[in-house]
């Protein structure tokens, strides 16, 4: 059995004596207040620097725009991550290969599929989303199926925590070798040389279809998290489980299916974040690697282990790496996500919703 | 036919032996006492009958089933509930989804029923249902942790040192409500440092010191006794 987690135990309710000037601005610099001001300075930072460089409001708002669709791609990744974290308390870092897995499940499936007429002004065909919904479960199967494999074993040792995130850091690893001996290191496109113009929204924002495609997408599947969490059975039992595993089990729930549930929720979610990352860009086996920075990033922003937190986490860290990218190499968009998580974990590490106190 | 049999239970964590040979009966109905100093295994005795200790050695029988080192998320399906000490209530969720995690195991539609009596016995929950239990007081959380407990309606109740960290006030109303949960019929098995009023209100009790058997029998028998009342009641 794990050690029980710290709860919030009786406080004293009356607290006489008064904070020194030293604690007082402490308290005050880890508030959330605080923590939201040296984002929003890193935003005016920003855009700053791109008015210098002489970017148009425009450029900068559709910008802003694919911000929010990426910050929807890193949101699908994030809660699964978050997820795993709150019932499993490690940090997963092999959920990266389950997004580039799941946008190379999609590839396969589209192989096999007839290619339909592209549904205009969208660039792919009805085949794309019902390959979407095939990936989606079979890479929950696989997160399953590592977890049966792997980190239950672990459990069963009541093996320390490290050894857990060393054992995911080896499943990445193992995971992107699998997708290079499949799929080979080239890059792919879902669609290559399909043109897919872009569409000029009010404000003279110019955004893709495909883009708002996926950003509705996104919206649509944190709504189903949201209504899975708040009002399913299972739901709350995650929650549940996530709060206090030993509590979960004395109450009659079944922690090893919860944890199961929780993989495969985790691991569907990741497989839809990459099929829109490799629609949004192309298929690398890297890619999903790549986006595990932000992930976290928007994972510890949000406060480690809440769902909702690390949804608007990655809001936040698509938006400050899209419009970066207006002054910036796009390389270094990594960095951005870097410095914001780096932020976060000097002035408040439990981030915006984390319980205050740590 | 006890209720709950323990005989013969050895057990502990990791190199450490904390429980030696201990027995302990619970029948039907009844209110029993587990009093003693801190540190005598008390909580690890609890542990222990609903699976969250395995024990090395000897049985514990609910209604005549072997229920040792089984998991806890079976045993509660046998008919005893448990609140823990410490860590009692999921503080993230409501009051009324803590009550809804009690009735995990029950089909959907016995739900409302089951809240209703939870509520019937602590009003004051069903006022603060959707409040988040992380941030109710101290007396609030014990009532969401006992109600929890109470929704699969069980035959024996485990609680581990229901009064700790209570005002005196509130610590008498818990015991009434304890009182009035055991008028229902349901048994009781309680770990208390307030050893007298838990003896006072005990069927019968047990005095279990460095994680052995030292004295047992009825409730008042044990208050009267000048060696329970010198070693173990401060006198």
């Amino acid at each position: 059995m794990a050690t029980p987690t710290p709860q919030e135990r009786e406080r004293p309710t009356v607290v006489t004596r008064t904070a020194r000037p030293g604690e007082r601005a402490r308290a005050l610099v880890q508030s959330r207040a605080f923590l939201l001001l040296a984002i929003a300075v890193v935003f005016a930072v920003l855009v700053v620097a791109a008015q210098l460089r002489g970017v148009s409001a425009e450029r900068l708002l559709s910008l802003a725009a694919w911000g929010v669709m990426l910050g929807g791609i890193i949101g699908l990744g994030s809660i699964g991550l978050t997820l795993v974290y709150g019932v499993l308390k490690f940090p997963n870092f092999s959920h990266g290969a389950l997004v580039t897995l799941g946008a190379y499940f999609t590839f396969a499936f589209l192989a096999w599929l007839p290619q339909g007429e592209p549904l205009t002004p969208l660039s792919f065909g009805w085949e794309f989303p019902v390959a979407l919904l095939v990936a989606m479960p079979l890479v929950g199967l696989v997160a399953m199926a590592v977890d049966r494999v792997v980190y239950r074993r672990l459990r069963r040792q009541n093996a320390h925590l490290v050894l857990f995130a060393m054992a995911s850091l080896a499943m990445a690893f193992f995971l992107r070798s699998l997708i290079y001996i499949a799929w080979g290191p080239d890059f792919h496109f879902y669609y290559p040389g399909r043109p897919n113009p872009a569409l000029t929204l009010p404000f003279n924002i110019r955004v893709r279809a495909d883009q708002l495609f996926i950003l509705a997408l996104a919206l649509v599947m944190m709504l189903g998290v949201y209504l899975l969490l708040e009002r399913t059975r299972i739901g709350k039992a995650m929650r549940a489980t996530a709060d206090n595993p030993e509590l979960a089990q004395v109450r009659g729930i079944n922690t090893e299916r919860v944890i199961a549930w929780t993989w495969l929720l985790g691991g569907a979610l990741a497989a839809a974040g990459g099929t829109m990352y490799g629609l949004s860009s192309q298929l690398r086996p890297e890619m999903g690697f790549w986006l595990l920075l932000p992930m976290f990033a928007a994972t510890i922003m949000g406060g480690i282990g809440n769902p909702y937190g690390a949804l608007a986490g990655a809001l936040i860290i698509g938006v400050a790496h899209q419009v970066s990218t207006a002054f910036m190499n796009p390389t270094y968009g990594p960095a951005v996500a870097f410095v914001l998580m780096v932020i976060v974990l000097l002035v408040r590490p439990q981030g915006l919703f984390g319980r205050s106190g740590g | 036919m006890p209720l709950l049999e323990a005989e013969g239970v050895t057990a502990g964590y990791g190199d450490s032996e904390i429980l030696h040979d201990v027995h302990l009966r619970v029948d039907e109905g009844e209110i029993v006492a587990l009093i003693g100093p801190n540190g005598a295994g008390k909580s690890t005795l609890m542990k222990a009958v609903f699976g969250l200790v395995t024990p090395r050695h000897g049985s514990i029988r609910f209604r005549d089933k072997e229920i040792a080192g089984h998991t806890p998320y079976n045993i509660v399906k046998e008919g005893l509930c448990y609140v823990p000490q410490v860590a009692n209530v999921f503080t993230q969720l409501t009051a009324e989804e803590n009550l809804d995690m009690g009735g995990y195991l029950l089909d959907e539609s016995v739900l409302p029923e089951r809240k209703e009596r939870v509520y019937a016995l602590f009003p004051k929950l069903r006022e603060r249902r959707h409040q988040r239990v992380g941030k109710m007081s101290g007396g609030e959380r014990q009532m969401v942790a006992i109600g929890s407990a109470l929704m699969l309606d069980p035959a024996l109740l485990l609680l581990d040192e229901p009064s700790a960290g209570l005002s005196p006030k509130l610590v008498d109303e818990i015991f009434a409500n304890i009182e009035q949960i055991n008028a229902t019929g349901l048994a009781i098995l309680m770990v208390e440092q307030n050893a007298r009023k838990a003896l006072a209100m005990a069927t019968r009790g047990y005095v279990l010191a460095s994680g052995q058997n030292r004295v047992d029998g009825p409730g008042q028998a044990l208050l009267d006794d000048p060696e329970v009342g010198r070693l173990y009641l401060g006198g």
